[in-house]
């Protein structure tokens, strides 16, 4: 067989090769980029209540670090270790929180619904909850209930339908609030100072029974 | 296996290899999360809002959190914060130490009388792990300062009206949700914010500069109706905006844990980018020297230049002032609460003028205040669980010259304090509703 012979059998082989390859773990591996998750974990311990204090401090860890829908692993590099995600997809399996989920970890709170007592989550500990935005609005969950927005105090809450973040500290001489929470893909988690308070689209919910 | 087989399974298995090996280079390892269980080291910060304007002869309480943030991951996380505040009368020359005390609700606070003459203060703190910070971080060389208010105009607004709105007296501007030439970003989902166009300000020339950050341009709308784009670098979810008088045009982009000042010029021309020095900003205005950004923990306005280069980290807070300069060597402070909110024009150390607003329905907050004639023209928020408007106020000397509602047509979330311009006597308002974004005006004149 000649040198040609050989290449034009061997070219229509390399090429299939290599698009099989390509088309078999390529597309899943770009769909999950980053693959932050396969770092997390699933630690947690239950403890008794804990300060509203505590939990600032806990949900402080979070800021600067991602964003990810149905999320809810980081680490404390105050860095989005998976900047650029396509949003609205929870199988990018990116760095962050989504803003439910921040809440609940934040919060100490239980999957149990029923059950209102603490529970310490691991910052890697992958875990959404059970909770939407929504479902804290409406004061679901036996850890949780409505509160008058004029009557909160920091880390309560202002939810809607779509949103959810936590007071950092209140009332700032343009008369906004501090929130941290998990705001989006683009913005990641952080502290921003927000006008959540007098806009009727959110409400006032309150964590019951911190120490 | 028949020799015709042998040279395209090579090829195959060779172009597996390639592809693997790609792959393996350029996804699985470019993309290696930071290790876990990293430790943060840093101080935390500061929480603490700025009194800024107290009635003089009285005292005034300063209160201030620490945020120390876990060490280790585990349960835990408290500090023993501890500290002192330094605080210099004004004409003295000396900042005098006064602890800060430890209060039932777990703040530090110390009551400094404001006198007759108003004071500079800074606090240094320690958060009980053996590091310390102060605030502002320039400390005496660029403290805080609150102003003493002597005489002042009372506005009492009685209770607010909802429903009772004027209507703009004319919308210049309609787009729609999108991204082609007349229409502006929208970034939604479920589980975050409804997320539009950030902010926007009139240049000298009447166009209206709106930034489009979700698409990551300025969409200038000129006056004929007309639309120009400018592709800008915006790393963050949300910024804010302002052109100066003469058509320069700063961006905040207030995303990340690192905000960002960009100045373009009037045809959209990157200029300058500089790395604020503090981690968070919600405002950028133009003062007399350029642009100034409202920046947290402080609560101050740092200068970031007007030009190339621009300010450093450390020029800007040795340039911090608690107040928001403007023409005529004047300066404009605001310090509100849900029950009064206190306005003041001041020149150096001096109240020029100052308002007290109040009202039985919950003030929200501040969206505008700038000068107007001998005055102020202000716009707020009011609230209450289930309704809002914002109030509009032509403050004068002695009296409130004017006032009218408007409607908050706040569909879509902005920039928190960028949903008004001022523009010689009009107001312009950046509304947004399900079906996409206007720009309305309101003529000032005609206040009742």
């Amino acid at each position: 067989m000649t040198s040609r012979r050989k290449l034009l059998r061997f070219v229509p082989g390399l090429v299939g090769g290599l698009t099989l390859v390509l088309l078999a773990l390529g597309a899943p591996a770009a769909a999950y980029h980053t693959n932050f998750t396969a770092n997390c974990n699933n630690w947690w311990l239950n403890s008794g209540p804990v300060t509203r204090y505590e939990a600032r401090s806990y949900a402080y860890v979070a800021a600067g670090e991602g964003y990810q829908w149905g999320g809810g692993c980081w680490n404390n590099n105050n860095l989005d270790d998976s900047p650029g995600d396509p949003p609205r997809d929870p199988n990018t399996r990116g760095e962050g929180p989504d803003c439910s989920g921040f809440t609940f970890k934040t919060w100490f709170e239980r999957s149990e619904t029923t059950d209102p007592w603490f529970r310490y989550h691991y910052w890697q500990q992958n875990v959404h909850g059970p909770y939407t935005a929504a479902d804290f609005k409406n004061g679901a969950g036996a850890a949780n209930t409505t509160w008058p927005k004029a009557s909160t105090f920091y880390m309560d809450a202002f939810a809607s339908t779509y949103h959810i973040g936590m007071i950092y500290w209140a009332n700032t001489s343009y008369n906004q609030d501090r929130i941290i929470e998990a705001k989006c893909e683009a913005c990641g988690t952080g502290t921003w100072p927000r006008t959540y308070r007098g806009n009727p689209d959110y409400s006032g919910v309150r964590r019951l029974y911190w120490q | 296996m028949k020799k015709t087989w042998r040279w395209p399974l090579a090829g195959f298995v060779l172009g597996g290899l390639v592809g693997a090996t790609f792959l393996t280079v350029n996804v699985v390892g470019a993309s290696s999360p930071a290790p876990a269980g990293v430790t943060g080291s840093s101080f935390g910060e500061i929480l603490h809002t700025p009194p800024l304007l107290a009635h003089a002869g009285e005292a005034v309480e300063l209160r201030y959190d620490v945020v120390c943030g876990q060490v280790k991951d585990e349960p835990g996380g408290a500090c023993t914060p501890k500290g002192s505040v330094f605080v210099r009368a004004s004409g003295a020359s000396e900042f005098v130490e006064q602890p800060l005390e430890r209060e039932p609700d777990g703040l530090l606070s110390a009551e400094v009388p404001t006198g007759h003459g108003g004071f500079d203060y800074y606090a240094e703190l320690d958060n009980g792990r053996g590091e310390t910070a102060t605030l502002p971080e320039a400390a005496a060389a660029a403290p805080e300062h609150v102003w003493p208010l002597a005489t002042w105009t009372t506005v009492d607004l009685g209770s607010e009206q909802f429903g009772e709105t004027r209507p703009p007296s004319s919308i210049v501007s309609e787009l729609t949700w999108g991204k082609g030439s007349q229409a502006l970003g929208l970034d939604s989902g479920q589980e975050q914010s409804r997320i539009g166009p950030s902010a926007f300000d009139v240049a000298p020339d009447g166009s209206i500069v709106v930034l489009d950050q979700v698409n990551h341009r300025l969409l200038t709308l000129q006056p004929g109706g007309a639309t120009a784009q400018v592709p800008i670098d915006f790393a963050g979810g949300e910024g804010d905006l302002a052109v100066g008088g003469d058509g320069k045009i700063y961006v905040l982009d207030a995303g990340g844990s690192q905000p960002v000042v960009r100045s373009f010029s009037p045809a959209g021309d990157l200029i300058a980018g500089t790395p604020l020095a503090e981690t968070t900003a919600d405002m950028v205005r133009v003062g007399p020297d350029g642009p100034l950004v409202h920046a947290y923990p402080s609560e101050m306005w740092l200068p970031t230049g007007p030009g190339r280069p621009p300010l450093a980290p450390e020029q800007q807070l040795a340039g911090a002032q608690a107040a928001r300069s403007v023409d005529g060597g004047l300066a404009v402070v605001v310090s509100a609460s849900p029950a009064e909110a206190r306005f003041a024009l001041v020149r150096g150390g001096e109240v020029v003028h100052s308002w007290l607003v109040r009202s039985p329905t919950s003030l929200g907050e501040v969206q505008l205040a700038e000068p107007f004639g001998d005055g102020l023209l202000v716009v707020v928020r009011l609230w209450n669980e289930s309704q809002a408007q914002f109030r509009v106020l032509r403050l004068a000397p002695d009296e409130l010259a004017g006032t009218f509602a408007v409607d908050r047509t706040e569909w879509a979330e902005t920039a928190s304090v960028s949903r008004f311009r001022l523009r010689g006597s009009t107001l312009y308002q950046l509304r947004s509703a399900p079906s996409g974004v206007e720009i309305a005006t309101f003529e000032i004149g005609g206040t009742r």
